[in-house]
């Protein structure tokens, strides 16, 4: 019975997309267990997949989307819209017929704000909350006997049970899985409902749920059958019944039947002279068009509005004559591409968007630290560890004592502060020492930070190299250079290749790694940085790579850096390792870099909130350190679209840091390998992160966050919002929204590649993984073969050249 | 035959993100251990499948390999169908033989 029963528990899970813990955020998409289905289908009661009607309406109103969109996505979503109708002895067009019918004909979004809380989801919570905080003030008892032991051996303490209740825990099994089939049996729950049983138990506390599932993979110290079985223990010793489904809300206004939408066209058209016959020929137009498709075709225009000026945008500028100075390579994240695009104005300088691991998936543990983090794409288990080796370990050895010596004064004053019976005394002693620091802290953050780091001493003065020779073989390391080079279609090399990683930098911020890169799993990029530059700097991997074609001359150094996407500073790293012949060169590098780091801050300062560019850069820098600041930085709000292909296409083109870029050059991928790894792998985080936003905009309080202001953390685990209730899945309202305006534009991922139609078609037809998401419409793929080619787009039956491309439709 | 006694080896094929799952379940059956083999490839009723990604292990295939007592076979059987009816994912049973029974029970 037991085993059925788990098999019944991972049925019910199956829709459950993990959710990372905080201190390592991870962007997916909410709905990724839906990617299977098409988007239109996978749209459910309570989950807005579209924005209201009247947003729309608005667009229209404002140019944002025009009737020619909307006729273009009318034909791209249902093809029998196309030709003429004869209405009042006028030919019309089906799809001009069907714009009028969707300005005029009626609908509402689901209702998000759909509160199913219960008593029995505040007990969980705090039971769950309580089990899993890594940070306790008192350890849970008997929490070796897991999260069901441990509650059915403490539940009989639990005043906020019945004392009947608790009087009838010795009637339960001891162990998860009968407990949870006594339950169910208890509950008189059918065998052939079970699954559907469990799953609507699984949808009442769906931030906590997705948290467990991830903990039960990665950690293993609970999972979904021990949580179900306290549930339902707890219903079946209460006799609280078996959780009802959610009404579905009634999305469309019952009265526009096709036959009055028909009217109110005809009328439009015709006027009072409309007949019978016209309403008749209408009707059967709008009949291919029903209003539930309305508010996907709505999303369809708005999203080709945006292509339709990016495609044009890609102007294909003819490349440089002479050989650049300096090349600098950066994540895909298109933060990247503001800075890319100030770098460029230099014209010493060529950029290259590349995965922010560089291709170096790792375990990184700094010198003397506790700990180690992934620092590699969520996509990947990690298999590697690198450390850091002291190039000085006498004086490497006293930085480590200092630092240990002032965790060791945080962590008493952080006891003394957070005991039950000190803080009062705490306080009266230590009262004006915070008092001061705290108006320091709040009027001048920049010094604050300053004197922090001074007093504190800086790890970053501490010279060390990392030892990626003792993590990777030669042949390992000789294939991650041959890949890099390949999937960046790098076929010159510089004097000075700097691979820039990237972090943000912000206090007092919960989402702080929500912000850093994607790509190393929510950590800060320098480590992978540090490690692809001192693989590609190395001899024997240089002498693998020139066997295999790829000469990487030895006048060619790479270094590593970080750019700090709320300062916007991009530093090096390892500068000790620089020989003093690329010293003037790296010099050269940190000039060009710091005229566009300003650049960038007062464009990005026409964005922010609160922010203007008219003021010094120093004063958006200053979000840094600001404990008060709850927007250091936009994140990766307005991304919309990915460009896998040579940055000829977009040199010097404003793309207003919304687009993933990724290098290419199909010359350099003879067989497709490079572009087949680019579209499964950065293609596929992308797509996370796009949906990330999406739903998290288009649904701030259930798959989003909410806003960050009443956030009250539960470890290094999540957040709750005020002190109980969900764990918050998604983004905060902040990172996508500012009042109760969006600034981020839901539009799903338009993915553009350069590259042979029939190679990128067949990497599609053989990942899974790639036809879920574009055969269903989660995102699209527009391509071309190569320069000056037409631009296509994927379909389920082949490419399609249509006048929706390139703007020709405008 | 040959001295050899008689298993049951039981074959999933589930995308690795199912994998957890499956693997979970083996556990519980009593099985005394499992092979599993990443970014297997292959054409079935879901078309072609790549085999294994450079930077993708979560959108690939697995394959568990388990064998164990016929008497404990039957639960598992019965539990994996269970979870392959509302997923992608195969499995194969078939009898086996091997030298060392007590490995397995």
């Amino acid at each position: 019975m037991s085993l059925i029963l788990r098999a019944h528990v991972a049925t019910a899970a199956q829709g459950v997309v993990p959710s990372w813990p905080l201190e390592s955020f991870i962007a997916v998409n909410p709905l990724a267990g839906d990617e299977a289905r098409p988007f239109e289908t996978a749209a459910a009661a309570d989950v807005r997949f579209t924005r209201s009607r009247d947003d729309y309406l608005r667009d229209l109103n404002e140019g944002r989307i025009t009737a020619a969109d909307l006729e273009a996505a009318l034909l791209e979503r249902t093809p029998e819209l196309a030709g003429v109708i004869t209405i009042g002895g006028m030919a019309v067009r089906r799809t001009h017929a069907a714009v009028l019918d969707m300005t005029s004909a009626s609908w509402v979004s689901p209702t998000v704000a759909n509160d199913r809380s219960s008593w029995l989801d505040d007990y969980l919570s705090a039971w769950v909350s309580s089990y899993v905080n890594p940070d306790p003030l008192w350890q849970m008892p008997h929490k070796q006997q897991g999260f069901f032991g441990a509650w059915r051996a403490l539940a009989r303490h639990d005043s906020r049970l019945p004392r009947a209740v608790r009087r009838r825990l010795s009637e339960v099994p001891l162990e998860p899985d009968a407990a949870l089939a006594w339950a169910l049996d208890q509950l008189a729950v059918p065998a052939n409902t079970v699954t559907a049983a469990l799953r609507e138990e699984l949808a009442f506390l769906p931030g906590w749920v997705a948290h467990i599932k991830w903990r039960a993979e990665k950690i293993g110290d609970i999972d979904l059958t021990s949580y179900l079985a306290v549930r339902w223990t707890v219903r079946a010793l209460r006799a609280v019944g078996v959780p009802a489904a959610p009404v579905a809300p009634v999305t469309v206004d019952p009265a526009a039947a096709v036959w009055s939408r028909a009217d109110a066209v005809a009328a439009e058209i015709v006027g009072p002279a409309a007949t019978r016959e016209d309403t008749a020929a209408l009707a059967r137009v709008l009949a291919w068009h029903p209003v539930s498709a309305h508010p996907f075709t709505w999303q369809k225009a708005y999203e080709l509005h945006y292509r339709a000026a990016l495609l044009p945008a890609l102007i294909d500028s003819d490349p440089a004559d002479d050989p650049p100075e300096l090349q600098v390579v950066m994540c895909i994240d298109p933060r990247s591409e503001g800075m890319r695009r100030h770098l460029e104005r230099a014209p010493a300088v060529e950029t290259f968007g590349f995965a922010g691991f560089f291709g170096v998936p790792v375990r990184f543990a700094r010198y003397g630290a506790r700990s180690a983090v992934n620092s590699l794409p969520a996509l990947l288990s990690p298999r590697h560890q690198v450390t850091e080796q002291p190039t000085a370990p006498e004086r490497a050895e006293r930085v480590v004592a200092r630092g240990r010596n002032r965790d060791a004064v945080r962590t008493a004053v952080h006891s003394a502060d957070s005991s039950t019976a000190t803080p009062f005394a705490f306080a009266e002693t230590t009262g004006w020492l915070y008092g001061a620091t705290s108006v320091l802290r709040t009027f001048t953050p920049t010094l604050h930070a300053r004197l922090g780091r001074g007093l504190a001493g800086s790890r970053k003065s501490l010279d060390t190299t990392v030892a990626v020779a003792d993590a990777f073989s030669l042949d390992e390391r000789a294939a991650i250079a041959e890949t890099g080079v390949r999937m960046m279609g790098m076929s010159l090399f510089a004097p000075l290749v700097i691979l820039a990683g990237h972090s943000s930098e912000s206090t007092n911020n919960l989402y702080e790694s929500a912000l850093d890169c994607g790509a190393c799993g929510g950590n800060p990029g320098a480590a992978n940085a540090r490690s692809a530059a001192a693989i590609f700097n190395d001899p024997d991997v240089r002498a693998l790579l020139r066997a295999r074609g790829i000469d990487i001359p030895e006048s060619s150094f790479f270094v590593g850096a970080e750019h700090n996407t709320v300062t916007d500073s991009v530093d090096l790293l390892d500068r000790h390792l620089i020989p003093e012949s690329h010293r003037q060169l790296a010099q050269r590098f940190e000039q060009v870099q710091g005229t566009a780091a300003d650049e960038l801050v007062r464009e990005r300062a026409n964005d922010l909130p609160g922010a203007s560019a008219r003021k010094h850069p120093s004063r958006v820098r200053r979000r840094a350190h600001d404990w008060a600041e709850v927007y250091p930085e936009l994140g990766l709000a307005g991304n919309a679209a990915m460009i896998i292909g040579p940055r000829r296409m977009t040199r010097g083109v404003d793309l207003g840091r919304r687009v993933f870029l990724h290098s290419y050059e199909t010359m350099l991928d003879p067989n497709g390998t490079a572009l087949e790894t680019i579209m499964t792998a950065p293609l596929v985080v992308a797509q996370w992160i796009n949906h990330q936003y999406y739903f998290s905009a288009l649904n701030p309080t259930t798959l989003g966050a909410g806003t960050k202001t009443i956030h009250n953390a539960v470890g290094t685990i999540g957040v709750l919002a005020g002190h109980s209730g969900d764990l918050r899945r998604g983004l905060p309202w902040q990172s996508v929204g500012i009042g109760s305006r969006l600034f981020h534009e839901p539009l799903r991922l338009a993915v553009i590649i350069e590259a042979p139609l029939d190679r990128v078609g067949g990497i599609v037809s053989r990942n899974q993984v790639l036809r879920n998401l574009f055969d269903n419409d989660w995102i699209t793929l527009t391509a071309r073969d190569d320069r000056g080619s037409a631009w296509h787009r994927y379909t389920p039956y082949g490419w399609k050249s249509t006048p929706a491309m390139e703007g020709q439709y405008r | 035959m040959n001295n050899l006694t008689k298993m049951t080896r039981l074959e999933v094929v589930v995308p690795a993100r199912d994998a957890p799952s499956i693997r979970e379940l083996i556990a519980s059956a009593g099985a005394t251990g499992y092979t599993s083999v990443s970014g297997v490839s292959g054409i079935g009723h879901h078309g072609q499948h790549s085999g294994a990604l450079l930077f993708n292990e979560y959108d690939t295939l697995t394959m568990l390999i388990t064998v164990l007592p016929p008497d404990k076979a039957g639960d598992l059987i019965d539990a994996v169908r269970e979870l392959l009816s509302t997923s992608s994912g195969v499995m194969f049973v078939a009898d086996t033989y091997v030298s060392r029974p007590d490995y397995f029970q």
